[in-house]
């Protein structure tokens, strides 16, 4: 029964794709369907970074740095060659293929050599080296006239494939989701847990590590070929340090060790800016915050962490009235947001300044960072996944007697 | 218990998902419902012209002066023509390329016939991708890099092109501040600063100067020691920064600091031009030379009237850099062209603002036609003098840097290169 | 190859002693801000994000102290005293205390619990916050500046430091043509100031006749300058420069004193030693890690206001960013929780980057302190102080 399941399983995610490509075409126009592109990418993104960071427990932030590796290896390739070896190889799409996988070798080489270190190093040693390491290969690049030097890599052919985008992006869950159900899989997961005893145990940690390196480096190089050809022009501002952090944040939030709430947290977040962009002010206008407003949400959310982690700590109840006393501190926290806001118009410069909302995008992101460390470290979805066994048991009456995750 | 909480949060999760996915779907639809809007009615029969401004980031006062001078012409346009009114739609280029280019689409997706826009050369050159593909005509404000408009027949711009800058800047160099041996420092990250850099050696080195050294650093850097010791070891007459003036201040400082000369004058382009610098150079910045746009101590009527209408508008203060002025023009560029078009179509548009005949713009008399999108602006140079104002020194007209006036740039025989 | 040759064919050795005083003189702010890493680091053993922003916000303070003392952008005072700069020192000292002990209140310390990526996660956090949301609040487009007027004038000048005289006769022709160029300016600038308003190119033909003149002895003086610059070894040094290396020493003397010599130093010492055991006998680690942090981060909001005040580069809520990294990776250098090595490690690094900068490379200077930090990391994770048993594998 095996491979049956297989097969259909996989042509099933491979239609989903082209549904999403079609659906996607009649809802929205070329812009819209560049935000269900980059939302794709960035689950890819996510979710290889989350076997990296929370399947395997090495703590890499430097991601971008594959993403752009990917992004101009591929571009450079394509601006060269496009022209000539299209035709040859069966169309566009099949030079992406072709492409993607390009950028996903590039990339796993650069996944190997940041992979080494992890070998001596631990922890947060680690993730200053990945961070580093990813900034070395964006000034070097930055400095290259070859690759557009500061200035930008355009004419890049542009193959704007949808389905291909979150076909990748099926192929990366995929991926991971079978590692863990592999023996060999959870080797990794023996690794991120006690990499002492699992050595003791027989697992060959080294090579489990710089695979978890070279795999997800691998994904985030397509995913960087994809994005280089969707978008035509690729700078290495694209590539900055904040995209790095962005992707961390949708892993942490969704829970590091799941890939269902990299997924969701990608989705979430990538659309977030836009729909920070979007809203106007009830004239039409472009909507402003000020300065005391902004504080005071600020002031707020913090009371709301603080209330939050003081009832989780102290406070032992059962679910449901701790969700309870969950709300009652939000409320209390609103509250207090509300006395505070009082003083905080008083300080007479913060009311004038104009913030966009836009702006407040990274904010934002630092802020959902920081209370999701503080109330919750383990993520929203924790280790937990969305599976058909799962979903079974919501439907069916009895429940099954162990929970699988 | 475990399960429960799995299905509390994945319950939420999953509804969250969907509720912003419709939310998504509300306002991302070109066909749905109406987006953004500024000033002019919101009548859904009305052009829509777009404008792509660096509202934050690096590039802001630039861009928002650009919004504040492309908003009045509209105002002005819209109370003149009450029936025809025109909406003013902009996008915040967050002073990166990229956003930029996404901006204009954005713009592009929810109807504009013309995006206006940018103040920067490399935000510019990356819109140009989607309004050339989009067939959009595109009006740039202050973006000066010479090749721009090379290979594409949908952007102009109503600023002059770092072609002219260079020159002017040598010319001015050579001949009135007499000047042999310039040393060079340019902005590695910027586009515009390494075309400016390039225009001013070409043309410096062919009256027969001599650039005597070149260092380079990059946006954001705030210690220049180094390279002005380089610098002061190869002796110049001369100085030109051809970055922009977050930077230049702090060089021009840390350069009387090492113990250049203030014998010594620093040059610069219209990168320089905004009421920081005098702030961040301080008293060593005071006597050095530029080349800008447009002078707000012009006395001429275009200027003054502009200026008038300027303040009145925006609570006293003049704008702060040329940008307000370059603003207006290009949205003045944009409409006067739609009264002249066939239809209100980008494409119809697009040939309007090609043929586009002597308008007197705020910045200079502004003709596209037959230039490819470069207009033959004047330039002007002035002194950061005592007062912490920009003083009016020499103007040099495109007769006087190119003497053949018939000359365009030669790209403009050449058909646009193909797209790969 | 060929371009090794020529490279080095270019290198100005002239420019080299110049170039190593710059560099001292950066490291010592790099040193200030590292000490604050490396005891963190020593005590918590968390690598603290933050530490960046924290020198950020202490320039902005500087600049907020700076304009309530009268001199914004557009005051015209002109007479200040070295006791505005201390005041703004202070302020800018104490607020950065603060705002350390605040983060690790709030931040740091529930994390202490967790692993220790988690608490790197939450700092990196914290870092966003403050770059992202200071940018918010705090003016940083265009970046603003401190008003230069408020250092003393005796301190905005240079001194030249001849370690190599030029000979005798180049000398000399030196002194003859500077002569008659000053007096030419002199009478110049005396005849533009009776004549305001008139324009460089629009000289009446007395005027003009001056404006020749001084124009005319430009160029000797120039051309006697360079070559006397070229027979001659001279350090230009800013007095601005040296008043910061003074202070960093003074700075360092008394945090080795408070380290060294009192109670709480040796509490520092010991919880720094072994957690827990110094919570047995007696130590009160959370105080203990207050002060620490109270340290680092008035150390870090000295070298900011001095780089602020005495650099006086535009102000951005992302300007504390590359600092942080660099010192951090000079705390590494010199071997992470160990203070010397914090000192030592800030003042290679200053000189590194300036040498790369005098190799002609100066768009890798940044890159420079990241290869720097792997090399270490990899090859000798104790630093250079440090030992070289590697803790961290």
């Amino acid at each position: 029964m095996f491979w049956p399941k297989r097969i259909a399983s996989i042509a099933i995610g491979i239609g989903a794709c082209f549904l999403i490509q079609a659906v996607a075409g009649k809802m929205f126009d070329f812009y819209g369907l560049r935000l269900v592109a980059l939302a794709g990418l960035y689950v890819t993104l996510a979710v290889s970074l989350n076997l990296i960071n929370g399947i395997t427990g090495q703590f890499s932030i430097g991601h971008a740095a594959f993403y752009q590796i990917g992004a101009y290896f591929t571009g450079y390739l394509s601006i060269h060659y496009f022209a000539a070896g299209a035709g040859k190889v069966g169309g566009p799409v099949v030079w992406l293929i072709a492409m993607m996988i390009v950028g996903a070798l590039g990339a796993t080489i650069a996944g190997f050599v940041v992979g080494l270190p992890s070998l001596r190093l631990r922890g947060d040693y680690l993730a200053i080296v990945t961070l580093g390491f990813g900034e070395i290969l964006r000034i070097i690049v930055q400095n290259q006239e070859a690759l557009g030097g500061a200035y930008a890599m355009k004419d890049i052919p542009t193959i704007q494939s949808l389905w291909l985008v979150w076909a990748l992006a099926f192929l990366c869950i995929a991926v991971c989701r079978n590692l863990l159900k592999t023996a060999r899989g959870l080797t990794f997961v023996a690794v991120r847990e006690d990499e002492v005893a699992s050595a003791a145990m027989g697992v060959d940690v080294t090579k489990v590590k710089i695979t978890a390196f070279m795999v997800g480096s691998a994904f985030a190089g397509a995913a960087g070929a994809l994005l280089a050809h969707y978008e035509g022009l690729i700078t290495p501002q694209t590539f900055a340090m904040d995209v790095s952090f962005i992707i961390l944040t949708m892993v942490v939030l969704g829970g590091t060790g799941s890939i269902t709430g990299s997924v969701v947290a990608a989705i979430f977040l990538s659309y977030l800016p836009e729909y920070l962009r979007n809203l106007k002010a009830p004239d039409g206008g472009t909507l402003y915050v000020t300065g005391a407003t902004c504080l005071q949400w600020m002031l707020t959310i913090f009371a709301a962490v603080v209330l939050i982690r003081w009832i989780s700590r102290s406070l032992q109840f059962p679910l449901v009235q701790r969700l309870g006393l969950y709300a009652a501190a939000v409320v209390g926290a609103l509250v207090i947001g509300k006395l505070l806001g009082f003083g905080v118009n008083l300080i007479s410069g913060l009311a004038a300044i104009q913030i966009d909302a836009g702006q407040l995008r990274m904010a934002i992101f630092a802020v959902a960072l920081i209370s999701v460390m503080l109330i919750r470290p383990q993520g929203i979805f924790a280790h937990h996944e969305l599976s058909l066994t799962w979903l079974r048991g919501l439907v069916s009456r009895k429940r099954p007697a162990e929970v699988s995750a | 218990m475990l399960t429960r909480n799995l299905n509390y949060r994945l319950w939420a999760g999953a509804g969250l998902l969907a509720a912003l996915f419709l939310a998504g779907c509300k306002s991302d639809s070109g066909t749905g419902g109406s987006s953004s809007s500024t000033t002019g009615n919101t009548a859904s029969g009305s052009i829509k012209i777009g404008l792509v401004a660096a509202l934050t980031g690096d590039l802001k006062p630039w861009g928002q002066d650009s919004q504040s001078g492309a908003k009045l012409m509209v105002e002005e346009y819209n109370k003149a023509n009450p029936d025809k009114k025109v909406q003013l739609l902009v996008e915040d280029s967050t002073s990166k390329p990229e956003s930029g280019k996404s901006a204009a689409e954005k713009l592009i997706s929810e109807g504009c016939v013309v995006v206006l826009g940018e103040v920067a050369s490399g935000i510019s050159a990356a819109m140009k991708e989607a309004t050339t593909s989009k067939q959009v005509p595109q009006i740039a404000v202050g973006a000066t890099r010479t090749d721009l408009t090379k290979d594409s027949d949908y952007i102009f711009r109503v600023c002059y092109t770092d072609a002219l800058q260079g020159p002017v800047m040598a010319k001015f160099a050579y001949e009135k501040l007499g000047l042999r041996n310039v040393a060079l420092v340019t902005d590695e990250k910027q586009p515009y600063s390494v075309g400016l850099s390039d225009s001013f050696r070409t043309a410096f080195t062919k009256f027969g100067g001599t650039i005597v050294d070149e260092q380079k650093y990059n946006t954001g850097q705030t210690s220049f020691s180094g390279l002005l010791t380089n610098v002061k070891a190869k002796n110049p007459d001369g100085v030109f920064c051809s970055g922009y003036f977050t930077e230049v201040g702090p060089i021009v400082k840390q350069a009387r600091e090492a113990g250049i000369q203030k014998s010594v004058p620093f040059l610069g382009g219209d990168g320089w031009d905004s009421q920081e610098i005098v702030n961040t150079g301080g008293d060593a910045i005071i006597g050095s030379y530029f080349c800008n746009h447009y002078n707000n101590k012009d006395k001429s009527d275009a200027v003054q009237s502009f200026l008038q209408k300027w303040t009145a508008a925006y609570g006293g203060s003049l704008p702060g850099t040329t940008m307000g002025a370059l603003g207006y023009d290009a949205a003045g560029v944009a409409l006067d062209a739609l009264k002249r078009a066939k239809s209100s179509s980008a494409k119809d548009l697009r040939d309007a603002i090609d043929a586009t005949d002597n308008y007197h713009g705020v910045s200079g008399d502004i003709t596209l036609k037959g230039r490819h999108g470069d207009p033959p602006k004047r330039a002007i140079v002035v002194q950061l003098t005592e007062d912490k104002q920009q003083t009016f020194v020499k103007a040099y007209t495109f007769e006087d840097v190119f003497p053949s006036t018939a000359a365009t740039p030669p790209a403009a025989s050449t058909p646009p290169a193909a797209k790969k | 190859m060929g371009h090794g040759v020529e490279l080095l064919a270019a290198l100005n050795l002239r420019t080299l002693p110049e170039q190593l005083a710059n560099g001292i003189f950066l490291g010592a702010i790099y040193a200030l801000i590292a000490l604050g890493y490396t005891m963190v680091y020593g005590i918590l053993r968390l690598i603290n994000f933050a530490h960046g922003e924290v020198y950020m916000l202490g320039a902005y303070v500087s600049l907020f102290a700076s304009r309530m003392l009268g001199f914004g952008p557009t005051s015209n005072k002109t007479d200040s005293s070295v006791v505005n700069l201390l005041i703004m020192l202070t302020a800018s000292m104490i607020v950065c205390a603060c705002v350390g002990v605040i983060i690790e209140r709030f931040a740091y310390r529930p994390m202490r619990a967790h692993s220790r990526i988690a608490s790197l996660i939450t700092a990196i956090g914290v870092s966003l916050l403050l770059q992202y949301g200071g940018a918010l609040f705090l003016p940083s487009s265009p970046p603003p500046s401190i008003n230069e007027k408020v250092i003393p004038p005796v301190y905005r000048e240079s001194s030249r430091i001849v370690l190599q005289a030029p000979p005798a006769e180049l000398q000399r022709d030196l002194d003859s043509t500077q002569t008659i160029y000053l007096d030419a300016k002199k009478k110049y600038d005396f005849y533009m100031s009776t004549h305001q308003g008139v324009g460089e190119f629009d000289l009446a033909p007395d005027g003009q006749a001056l404006h020749d003149k001084y124009k005319a002895s430009l160029a000797p003086f120039n051309a006697a300058q360079a070559k006397a610059d070229e027979r001659s070894v001279v350090i230009t040094v800013r007095h601005a420069d040296i008043i910061i290396l003074v202070t960093s020493v003074v700075l360092m003397g008394v945090l080795t004193y408070l380290v060294m010599f009192t109670k709480s130093g040796r509490a520092m010492r010991a919880v720094s030693h072994d957690f827990d055991s110094a919570a047995l006998m007696g130590v009160n680690v959370n105080n203990t890690i207050t002060f620490t942090f109270v340290l680092g981060s008035a150390l870090a909001g000295a070298g900011s206001m001095m780089q602020a005040t005495l650099k006086g580069p535009p102000l951005t809520t992302f300007f504390g960013f590359t600092p942080g990294v660099k010192a951090f990776v000079a705390a590494v250098l010199g071997g992470i929780g160990n203070i010397p090595g914090a000192v030592l490690g800030g003042l290679l690094m200053g000189v590194a980057e300036d040498f790369v900068i005098w190799l002609g490379y100066s768009n890798y200077s940044d890159a420079i302190a990241f290869v720097i930090l792997i090399i270490v990391l990899l090859f000798r994770p104790g630093g250079i102080l440090g030992s070289s048993k590697v803790e961290k594998v």
